[in-house]
């Protein structure tokens, strides 16, 4: 058995309190080795509340002799430079999505990483969702049929509020509710279709990060034909999931961890058929897709392979990204039928 | 901001500021628990705008931070918004204006917000110069509030009372905010409360048929009468406290289970069971009955699981007027109901694509 792939879990915020961390502490390939970030005394409670006693540091530099590879967890406009002070150190890193904040600072890591033959891992960790590489397989086949549009859409009422709040500066997070929300689903419609002949987009960020978004997409080359469109919201709860539809019907994947694959039938409106892999265990006590995520990482720094996702495809999903915002049109926010000026005496 | 104000707006956390971060307002962070922060987040304001809401907690303790900072530091306006609530549910007859008695329940949303009216009317007694705005549930666009009927309605958790001729209090969110900036520089200054609402006289039946045809329900909400409605939603509300109550809950076989997981409880819990099963089966009876009471069995009626908090509302059966509002800020509503309620469809149907070609796709998820 190889020995714990001793690692930093560098950024001790939200995602690493509520899904790295625990992921980590869960799989048995693992070994906390260190918590970084800048603020120390925040890393320092975060071990005490799950009783482990890591490595503290300030900087990743601190700590390269002690680890076997990196999650980079910290706010989007830190990731370029965090990633390189690993990399450049050959010390493989796992970095949560986006990639960075543009396709230029995208290459420079992806750049780095092949130039130090090491691995770089984004976590896009909806990829190891059991349902969407199902539905990714389903595609494949042609099983619902000839696709004719497809819309995915999710949307809550405000929701993940990242410790330093570096997502209400678009400067820094590189984007507004597109990047942090709607990154996920580029990354799998790229998974499912590659990248689009077309892509455009509409939003509400006049000033700042959008927090409403509507991305429109056209596939017209590799023999396929079909266009989509893709939702986003941080102001209004939106039923979160994925509607295919196809010359035969409906396919629809919700946006649950462990929703089932439903397919409604053209030839047929009152019924749905469930689509599920014939002996599927539904089980909720399995790994995280965080611990699948992590576990997919070391495996493939071990065995000198790629990881599920890695720079490259995250790099596509960032100039898909920035090419939605060049051809970005602000939407109008008035819903009131007449301007009125407020009413003063 | 439009009238050249300089704004400091200051939130909680990020997760709910997307609205105003779009706009490029440099947001701050503030912790209204923390007094010195609250006092230093106050340093040079001239004018405060309250409508901070949270747990009791933050309600009580964070307000009582941000009335004393603003004492310290010699705010000119402090303008605190509270809620129709304050006069209990269902509020009396005579609350169509302020000046009626509040009587919320005790521990309800309205009684917490009675308790921050109490603190900014000793703040102004002090020195601060206060009012205190009530609105109803608002409305227009982003509303919460007919989001959250809307979907009721659609899942058959929204019953009306009989034809819905009962009144329905709403505020438009630009109206309120109209109100807002015209208390920044007009109006009383001792606390006084101000209703600020659509100041029409709207029913729900009105409300329902717009978000009938909005959510393009097939069937129409069903219809219940006052007498059932209100046996119904008789037991919702705070419970008063009870010290046999709470014993009892304490010795309940739901406490015990969860207790069990530890094994030295798990143990106790064991022997004693053992000795009351010693003393005989009717005295094992007697302690079950009297601390979980006999088995409970609800009535199946078929109905449905209604939304009684929301279903409850039309029992208020009173029309808060803006009388007070007109005469000492000077405000007039900015939208009538109808242009708010064309509005919040005009939201709704955009925000939810429902004029898009790929409508039918997102029906799906519905």
């Amino acid at each position: 058995m190889s020995p714990p792939f001793r690692l930093a879990l560098v950024g001790a915020g939200l995602i690493t309190q509520q899904s790295h961390l625990p992921a980590a502490l869960a799989s048995p390939m693992v070994e906390v080795s260190a918590i970084v970030d800048p603020v120390t005394e925040r890393a320092v409670e975060l071990a005490r509340g799950y009783g482990i006693r890591p490595r503290i540091a300030a900087r990743v530099e601190d700590v390269v002799m002690e680890i076997d590879g990196a999650i980079i967890a910290t706010p989007n406009h830190t990731h370029r430079a965090i990633a390189l002070a690993c990399l450049e150190r050959r010390i493989p890193t796992l970095i949560e999505k986006p990639l960075a904040r543009s396709y230029s600072e995208g290459i420079d890591i992806v750049r780095t990483a092949d130039a130090n033959d090491t691995v770089v891992a984004v976590g896009y960790c909806l990829r190891f969702q059991d349902n969407v590489i199902h539905f990714k397989t389903l595609l494949d086949q042609g099983f619902f049929g000839e696709i004719k549009r497809f819309v995915h859409e999710f949307g809550t009422a405000g929701g993940w509020a990242p410790l330093s709040a570096y997502n209400l500066d678009r400067k820094n997070a590189g984007g507004g509710v597109l990047v942090v929300t709607g990154s996920h689903f580029l990354d799998r419609m790229l998974y499912f279709w590659g990248y689009p002949d077309h892509a455009s987009l509409e939003d509400d960020g006049p000033n700042g990060p959008e927090a409403n978004c509507t991305a429109r997409f056209e596939y017209s080359s590799k023999g396929a034909s079909f266009v989509g469109l893709a939702r986003y919201s941080k102001t209004v709860r939106l039923p979160g999931g994925m509607v295919v539809e196809t010359d035969r019907g409906f396919a629809v994947l919700t946006e649950d961890d462990n929703a089932e694959i439903v397919f409604r039938p053209h030839s047929n409106p009152a019924i749905e058929q469930i689509v599920r892999r014939r002996f599927q265990r539904m089980t909720n006590n399995g790994p995280s897709v965080f611990q699948l995520q992590l576990e997919d990482f070391i495996r493939a720094v071990r065995d000198r392979r790629r990881p599920v996702v890695d720079g490259r495809q995250a790099l596509e999903s960032l100039r898909l990204i920035d090419q939605l915002y060049a051809n970005r049109r602000l939407v109008a926010m008035n819903y009131y039928q007449r301007e009125k000026a407020l009413a003063r005496p | 901001m439009a009238r050249g104000d300089n704004v400091l707006p200051y939130i909680h956390t990020s997760g709910s500021a997307w609205r105003l971060a779009r706009l490029g307002i440099p947001l701050r962070t503030l912790n209204v628990l923390d007094s010195a922060q609250t006092e230093a987040a106050l340093d040079g304001v001239t004018h405060v705008v309250n409508c901070a809401r949270g747990g009791e907690e933050v309600m009580l303790r964070g307000l009582k931070n941000v009335l004393a900072a603003a004492l310290k530091r010699k705010v000119a306006r402090f303008i605190h918004m509270s809620s129709v609530a304050v006069y209990g549910d269902p509020p009396p007859p005579k609350s169509a204006h302020e000046d009626a008695p509040t009587k919320p329940a005790i521990g309800s949303y309205g009684w917490i917000k009675l308790k921050q009216d109490h603190m900014v009317m000793r703040a102004c007694r002090n020195g601060l110069s206060s009012v205190i705005l009530c609105p109803p549930n608002i409305s227009g666009p982003y509303s919460d509030y007919l989001v959250n009927l809307l979907n009721a309605m659609r899942l058959r958790a929204f019953v009306l009372l009989d034809d819905g001729s009962a009144p329905c209090n709403l505020v438009d969110v630009d109206n309120l905010s109209a109100a807002i900036e015209l208390a920044l520089d007009h109006g009383p200054a001792d606390g006084t409360r101000i209703f600020v609402t659509d100041d029409e006289a709207i029913c729900w039946r009105s409300v329902v048929d717009y978000l009938e045809a909005l959510g393009q329900l097939t069937e129409p909400v069903p219809q219940i009468g006052r007498e059932r409605l209100s046996s119904m939603t008789a037991d919702i509300g705070a419970q008063p406290t009870s010290l046999i109550r709470s014993l009892k809950h304490l010795a309940s076989n739901e406490v015990r289970q969860a207790l069990r997981k530890d094994p030295l409880f798990a143990r106790f819990d064991t022997t004693l069971r053992k000795g009351i099963a010693r003393v005989g089966k009717r005295a094992e009876q007697f302690f079950r009955m009297t601390i979980d009471g006999p088995t409970r069995v609800s009535k199946v009626t078929g109905e449905g699981l209604f939304d009684l908090n929301l279903c409850r509302q039309q029992l208020r059966g009173v029309r808060h007027l803006s009388d007070r509002a007109r005469d000492q800020l000077g405000y007039r509503p900015v939208h009538s109901f109808v242009e708010s309620m064309d509005a919040f469809c005009t939201w709704y149907r955009h925000h939810h694509a429902m004029d898009s070609a790929f409508w039918p796709l997102l029906a799906q998820l519905y």
